[in-house]
């Protein structure tokens, strides 16, 4: 049977239990806007003492109300959205390019040297229509290199992105490891380390969006983080991503340790995030679309050249051509030039099929006009050829901006699982609010009522 | 399903941004009228949007070719009808001449006219259009005819892609209209008549009557071919005015915005929005205003 101080150190313990989760809900209530906060929940229970009740209340501790499957669920979902928007937004910038749909082109440039063809078929002679003709077969090949050399740059700066990519993600492996590491201390100090797991957990959700996240408890407070397939943080230690060039010029991918060895090759395994994104753009869609230019220009350079080669000047030339084309089709686009032959001489355009046709002769100047219907590339006309570039990347394009919307409704849908387990909701945190004060009040009273019965107690004994 | 104040939020944005991204599309689309603004929007729409284009560019050129070309074509024309008008006054004052009562110095006068017809057929074989001398072939830097009515030209046909089919010869053969390739040399024969003027020679007046008719008749026939020249000419136009037209329609349906579905679509997304924002006020005040 207890004793009245018994009840009083009861007392004590319910206004400390009480205060705390008062404490926890406030807590609580603070962060309701805070990004990656996981909501506590404070843990109360009996006080035992030996093998005797007490009735007294104790605090065991604080729980943050996380889910760790849809934690991981969280992190892929992450992965996918981060590549798909990277791999979308690369997209975008193939795309503008190729949009001919205003007008300016190259498929424009290319209607535009067909016209001046026919133009100059109707007067071989004229120098304003050998100029055009010129000046449309410049614009072709300056559109041509413009948007090759835009391909190039956009390469270049993925390799740039990827190497920015890779550092940002090692930096966020060196501090989950460090937090790691402060979480094993505070947890042998007996604390419970929620600040720096959320913060950890942040960190996290950083680094799913760069690259495929997997993780696993160490049983110690530690979290053995793999990026790619490939172990990034072990416990306090972090290794090293690296981004460099392969052989062939694609993109690879290496996990080394910090002393300085050799790396362990993972590009195939990287199948998540940013860095993903990045590789498929620079290593599937930008260098693709570049050799389909370069063998569309590489074909219709040598297809024109070949006939104005066959034709003749007003200066009686012949054999010379209207674009200097490079010798196999890598890179032709990036190369393609006016021709020395005939740059700023319009008199040695060949209009005329013969010599004995000059000046008036225009059988040349048709068959360069009939070149438009004839198949030039790949057993296409020029016009289809450059149809079915423009087609696929509109296709690529609309297939990943598919695959975005998908991956990013499925990433609301597991953030909402997420949230609906570990985000605040200000109506709970009312109701603890209220309940944990309405307990204090009450403990508050059964301090006084215990005064007032001890203080009845001592007029009594000491009349 | 707990609900808590982040769910509410991201909820009430993401309808949001959801619907107000619909909504400017379908506004981009019914105020520009354009459906496939990108390639990805509609790629097969794209890709043959862009082999439409292609086609629609060349069809303006050969309708640009036409015009360039029917100027010289008409004047070819209208050169070789002048010049059977002159083989008409020929032929008039031949059969004057021709009259047995004419006295030499009445002829004498007639052969002044005939040799000022020559002069003016040499001019008229000598036509310069935008191309240069119509009626030297390719040489077209080099007059037809020189003073004396040589043929200083060639027989190269000016052609022209006017459309799918072959390139088309929109030129008149000068050599075929004037001189001896097409049957008769025009200016032979008036120099024939001109010398049986000069000499008082009734019986040569006489036989130059047939040699004048044979001349017009080769004019004529000259200014025939070129009037079918223009008629091609009007042909093709009509031709690729149709397919133009029909190129733009396909065009229009491959990539044009459907302006009734669009308008339509911009107000119930407007009306969709304007829910959503009022949906979205509630649902903030749930969460926002005194709780207990």
């Amino acid at each position: 049977m207890g004793s009245l101080n018994q009840l009083m150190y009861t007392a004590r313990d319910a206004l400390a239990a009480q205060s705390y989760g008062l404490n926890v809900a406030g807590q609580n209530i603070t962060n309701v806007n805070t990004p990656g906060y996981v909501r506590r929940e404070a843990l109360l229970e009996t006080r035992a003492l030996g093998t005797a009740t007490t009735g007294s209340v104790t605090v065991a501790g604080l729980r943050r109300a996380t889910d760790v499957y849809i934690e991981r669920r969280e992190l892929n979902a992450l992965g996918s959205v981060g590549a798909a928007s990277t791999h979308d937004r690369e997209l975008a910038g193939i795309e503008a390019q190729f949009n001919d749909l205003d007008g300016t082109g190259l498929g424009s440039s290319l209607d535009s040297l067909f016209a001046s063809f026919s133009a100059l078929s109707a007067n071989p002679n004229d120098p304003t229509s050998r100029a055009a003709v010129l000046g449309a077969a410049d614009n072709f090949a300056q559109r041509s290199g413009a948007i090759a050399n835009s391909l190039a740059t956009q390469r270049d700066d993925l390799l740039k992105q990827a190497q920015g990519t890779a550092q940002d993600i090692n930096q966020r492996a060196a501090n989950i490891a460090a937090l790691n590491r402060r979480i094993q201390l505070a947890q042998a100090q007996g604390e419970d380390a929620a600040d720096l797991k959320d913060q950890r957990n942040n960190l996290l959700l950083g680094l799913a969006q760069m690259i495929d996240v997997h993780t696993i408890d160490d049983g110690k407070g530690g979290l053995v983080v793999q990026g790619g397939g490939a172990t990034l943080v072990e416990g306090v230690d972090s290794r090293n991503l690296i981004v460099d060039l392969a052989g062939d010029g694609s993109l690879r991918f290496s996990m080394a340790r910090d002393d300085g060895g050799a790396g362990t090759e993972i590009t195939q395994l990287v199948s998540g995030g940013k860095l993903a994104g990045i590789k498929e753009a620079r290593d599937v869609d930008v260098f693709e679309t570049a050799r389909k230019l370069d063998v569309f220009v590489f074909d219709v350079g040598n297809a024109i050249n070949a006939q104005h080669a066959a034709g003749f000047g007003l200066d009686g030339s012949t054999g010379r051509r209207l674009f200097d084309v490079s010798a196999v089709s890598t890179g032709a686009a990036r190369a393609l030039t006016l021709s020395a032959d005939v740059a700023g001489n319009p008199a040695a355009v060949a209009a005329s099929a013969t010599a004995a046709t000059l000046p008036g002769g225009s059988g040349n100047a048709v068959a360069l006009a009939d070149l438009f219907k004839t198949p030039m590339s790949g057993g296409r006309t020029a016009a289809e050829a450059y149809g079915d570039i423009v087609g696929g990347v509109g296709q690529r394009r609309a297939a990943v901006a598919q695959a975005l919307e998908t991956q990013s409704a499925i990433k609301d849908q597991v953030q909402a699982m997420r949230e609906s387990v570990s985000g605040v909701s200000l109506d709970e945190e009312m109701v603890s609010l209220t309940k944990f004060q309405r307990a204090y009040e009450a403990a508050g009273r059964v301090l006084t009522t215990v005064d007032q019965l001890l203080q009845d107690l001592i007029n009594r004994v000491g009349r | 399903m707990r609900i808590t104040e982040g769910m509410r939020y991201s909820e009430v944005l993401r309808n949001l941004s959801n619907i107000t991204s619909q909504h400017a599309e379908a506004s981009r689309q019914a105020s520009t009228g354009i459906r496939v603004g990108k390639p990805s929007d509609d790629p097969v729409a794209a890709a043959e949007l862009a082999r439409l284009r292609a086609s629609s560019s060349q069809t303006s050129a050969h309708l640009s070719t036409i015009n360039n070309v029917r100027g010289d074509a008409e004047l070819t024309e209208a050169t070789l009808s002048d010049a059977s008008d002159v083989f008409v006054r020929l032929k008039e004052l031949a059969l004057q001449a021709a009259n047995g009562g004419l006295t030499a110095d009445e002829r004498t006068t007639i052969n002044v006219e005939v040799t000022g017809l020559k002069d003016a057929l040499l001019q008229l074989g000598n036509a310069r259009g935008t191309r240069g001398y119509l009626f030297s072939g390719s040489q077209v830097a080099t007059s037809a005819f020189d003073p004396a009515g040589v043929f200083q030209g060639d027989d190269e046909a000016h052609v022209v892609p006017i459309g799918n089919s072959a390139p088309t010869a929109v030129s008149t053969s000068g050599a075929e209209s004037f001189v001896v390739a097409g049957g008769r040399n025009v200016f032979a024969d008036i120099d024939s008549l001109s010398a049986a003027l000069a000499t008082n020679d009734e019986t040569g007046i006489r036989a130059a009557l047939d040699s004048v008719d044979a001349s017009h008749k080769q004019l004529v026939n000259a200014r025939a071919r070129a009037g079918l020249v223009l008629s091609k000419l009007d042909a093709s136009q009509s031709v690729l005015d149709t397919v133009d037209t029909e190129q733009q329609r396909r065009a229009q349906q491959a990539g044009a915005a459907d302006p009734y579905e669009s308008y339509s679509r911009v107000t119930v997304l407007g009306q969709s929005l304007e829910r959503a924002i009022a949906v979205s006020r509630q649902l903030l005040d749930i969460g926002g205003t005194n709780r207990f």
